[in-house]
């Protein structure tokens, strides 16, 4: 019999098989390795990131492969998110090592389970068919659940990696039952062939595929915490060892926008008008609750979530704009997102000694007086997330405001505006907390020469990239063009 | 009404009873063998729907490994039966309502002409010769190969993770160390005093 | 013939039934694992009435992966709840009050 098999293209998918093969290097070092010698693990994951960002960038404006029986394509898109998954998760682990070696936390599982994540968050933003998408999506999500519980011996991870297994499963099953209904009623699970039969499609079926969407976006919401369906995130961001919120809290919102791309933009852009109100309520949730819970909040890790949420509810803008520049105002949000999360959140995990974790707000009490330099970074995270200038975050915000203005939508911005003052009080409380309350103990802070200089690199690339913004924009602009 | 319809109505009455069991048991062990009855009666189901393969896929990873697994787990954790519901009937009618609801509004969107793109309503009629899992097994490795590999990467990790999160470390149950054993040096063990004259 | 919209509608009870079960059992986190299966049997049961209908194959490869899927998850979400126990000593979902949404 006679088949017809075209040999896909492996070059596009060179980067995962980078990942791939570091993540088993990494797992066979870490189990074979003496007990003295357990960095050997953390050398291979971070040299992997580092080879497949090369290669990534190598790709970066050839044009489009889709392969694998239009299971994989590798576009400007995916590359630029693949990018920034690569940085932030180098980041995330480059922050975690002392953290992981003061404590009770086995070191080689959790480098080895978040490269395999961050393998999960690469297939998921080159997605090109349903399965790919949810399998990329379980391989994104099944390793977090593990690193969230890793801490095995503290009662609070393995309830929050509990809650957090159970929102993401029936996340889950929520995507996948509205996958079904758009399968039977396209009869392809490839996107571009889904968003073809949608456009043939009589008005009969728009209940139905109504119906799907709802599904599909209550997916996506819990997936990215956006507010109605935000609940698991205070508890997951507060439960889990700060190492682990550190990297939950940056790379997967940027595979995670991959995914409502994909999903939303890509395979039903016909259905537009339906999802951009579904789009709607979820950001004005989102930044009407996420901004005033994140007052109420004395943990600073909570005060961070619920600043999460409101920030995921800004992102939505760009996208319920539905321009070619709406779509980029998102993705630069959400890289820009990924950027301030993870010098928030590393420097939670910079400031925690042995025995001691800095997470409440109380904890920042004088910085300026112990640290000069770390207060001022701080000062420069929290600039960013209120959107103050010149930081880069105000350069976002502005961005995503100007996208749904442009379209007429001027009460929402007007919403986003008013709840985005509101926010940048608590943003504010902690720059007053560090330079003007006196320290409960005044000794100088002192974190290595190696972190001290990645973390301050961290905190100027926000004032230098609002300083200059033209490139990443453009890349954006490029990239969705 | 033919010999495939009475299946059809019988198993998915079963699936039907058998899921509502789950739901509403007192006791896991009872909710985990109404779960085995669900995908006992699902498989036929699934059969009738010329998926023998995943059919038997179904029984042989669910009711095989996956249902023995939450039985270990059951047993193995001893969950009081009496204090697991006892707040259960307080916002049963509101839940209960939400459920009616969502099926309603479920089985108004399922309408058949939704769904009439291609050869809908007039499935393919296969022949004796055909076998579902020569075919399923000629398009998984070529044109699924990479979502293939995807799921193995996936089993992997779900190897590690459970073994990072539930295996217990050696330090914690008592063994023999016989190196320890037979490298100890007799003056660790009898120290040999001599006692002063008075 | 059985008609599509059969399959469909025990599906979409299923599926119905297993969301009631998560709220009903929130307690028991043993029965949401439970209903959860419940929840990606319904799915499995669509796609493979769809594929069915559509003549398509690739419908019951999706089933293929999702059981995968499912199995993975299902055993990393009872390491989860035997750790738990470790911890707690219950997995009464009452007695949580570490965290509170």
């Amino acid at each position: 019999m006679v088949m017809n098999f075209i040999f896909p293209d492996f070059s596009a998918i060179i980067p995962e098989m980078i990942i791939l093969a570091f993540a088993c290097a990494a797992l066979l070092a870490d189990l074979f390795s003496p007990r003295q010698q357990k960095h050997l693990a953390y050398l291979l994951t971070q040299v992997g990131l580092a080879v497949a960002a090369i290669v990534t960038f190598v790709q970066w404006g050839k044009p489009t492969v889709v392969t694998f029986n239009y299971q994989f394509i590798s576009d400007d898109i995916s590359r630029l998110l693949k990018l920034f998954i690569y940085l932030t998760v180098f980041g995330a682990f480059y922050y975690s090592r002392q953290y992981l070696a003061q404590r009770n936390i086995p070191r080689g599982e959790y480098y080895v389970l978040g490269l395999f994540s961050t393998l999960g968050m690469m297939l998921l933003v080159s997605s090109h068919s349903f399965i790919t998408l949810f399998l990329g999506l379980e391989l994104l999500s099944l390793p977090l659940y593990a690193m969230v519980a890793l801490q095995r011996d503290s009662a609070i991870a393995s309830e929050a990696a509990m809650k957090y297994f159970v929102m993401g499963a029936i996340a889950s099953g929520m995507l996948l039952y509205g996958m079904s209904l758009l399968y039977g009623a396209s009869g392809s699970l490839d996107l571009a062939l889904v968003a073809k039969s949608i456009i043939q499609s009589s008005n009969s079926q728009s209940w139905m595929y109504a119906f799907a969407l709802v599904f599909i976006v209550a997916g996506i919401a819990f997936k990215f915490a956006a507010a109605p369906f935000h609940m698991w995130a205070p508890d997951v961001y507060s439960g889990s060892p700060s190492c682990v919120t550190l990297f939950l809290s940056s790379a997967p919102k940027v595979a995670a926008f991959g995914m409502a791309l994909r999903l939303l933009v890509f395979a039903l852009p016909d259905l537009f008008s339906q999802w951009q109100q579904l789009l709607m309520v979820l950001a004005l949730f989102s930044i009407v609750l996420g901004n005033i819970f994140a007052i109420a909040q004395t943990n600073l890790k909570r005060m961070l979530a619920y600043s999460s949420i409101a920030h995921i509810g800004y992102m939505l803008l760009g996208l319920i704009a539905g321009t070619q520049f709406g779509y980029s105002a998102s993705l630069f949000y959400i890289l820009i997102y990924a950027l301030m999360a993870l010098a928030a959140f590393g420097m939670i995990v910079l400031l925690s000694k042995a025995g001691f974790e800095a997470e409440n707000i109380e904890d920042f009490k004088g910085l300026n007086v112990r640290n000069p330099w770390l207060a001022f970074l701080v000062m420069l995270v929290m600039f960013s997330m209120a959107g103050i200038p010149p930081t880069i975050g105000f350069i976002s915000k502005f961005l995503v405001l100007k996208a749904v203005i442009d379209v007429g939508i001027v009460w929402l911005a007007v919403i986003a505006v008013v709840f985005a003052m509101i926010g940048a009080f608590y943003y504010l409380r902690i720059v007053k907390t560090m330079y003007f309350d006196a320290p409960a103990d005044a000794s100088t802070l002192m974190i290595g020469r190696d972190m001290q200089l990645v973390i301050s690199l961290n905190g100027i690339a926000l004032l230098v990239l609002g300083l200059f913004p033209a490139g990443l924009l453009q890349a954006c602009l490029t990239a969705l063009g | 009404m033919g010999i495939i319809d009475f299946i059809f109505y019988v198993s998915a009455a079963l699936v039907l009873g058998s899921a509502t069991v789950v739901v509403t048991s007192r006791n896991p062990v009872r909710s985990a063998l109404a779960l085995v009855l669900t995908f006992l009666a699902s498989a036929s189901i699934w059969m009738l729907a010329y998926a023998e393969f995943l059919a038997l896929i179904l029984i042989l990873v669910y009711v095989g490994a996956v249902m023995t697994l939450f039985l270990f787990v059951i047993m193995m954790l001893d969950i009081d039966v009496v204090t697991t519901r006892q707040r259960f009937v307080r916002y049963a009618p509101l839940v209960i309502a939400m459920g009616v609801i969502l099926t309603g509004l479920l089985l108004l969107a399922l309408k058949p002409d939704y769904f009439v793109f291609a050869h809908l309503q007039s499935a393919v009629d296969y022949g004796l010769s055909y076998s579902n899992t020569a075919e399923l097994g000629k398009i998984l490795y070529t044109e699924y190969v990479l979502a293939f590999e995807v799921a193995a990467v996936l089993l992997l990790v779900a190897i590690i993770a459970a073994v990072s999160l539930a295996h217990r470390k050696p330090r914690d149950c008592k063994t023999q160390q016989p190196v320890a054993q037979m490298m100890v040096d007799p003056k660790q063990r009898i120290r040999l005093v001599k006692p002063e004259r008075k | 013939m059985i008609p599509l919209t059969h399959f469909l509608v025990v599906s979409a009870i299923l599926f119905s039934l297993s969301l009631v079960g998560v709220m009903l059992n929130r307690k028991n986190i043993i029965l949401v694992l439970m209903c959860i299966e419940l929840m990606l049997l319904a799915v499995n049961t669509n796609f493979i009435a769809f594929a069915h209908y559509l003549g398509d194959l690739s419908g019951q490869i999706f089933v293929f992966f999702i059981l995968t899927v499912a199995a993975a998850e299902a055993a990393i979400g009872l390491a989860i709840v035997v750790l738990l126990f470790r911890n707690r000593g219950s997995i009464d979902v009452d007695q949580m009050n570490q965290l509170k949404g």
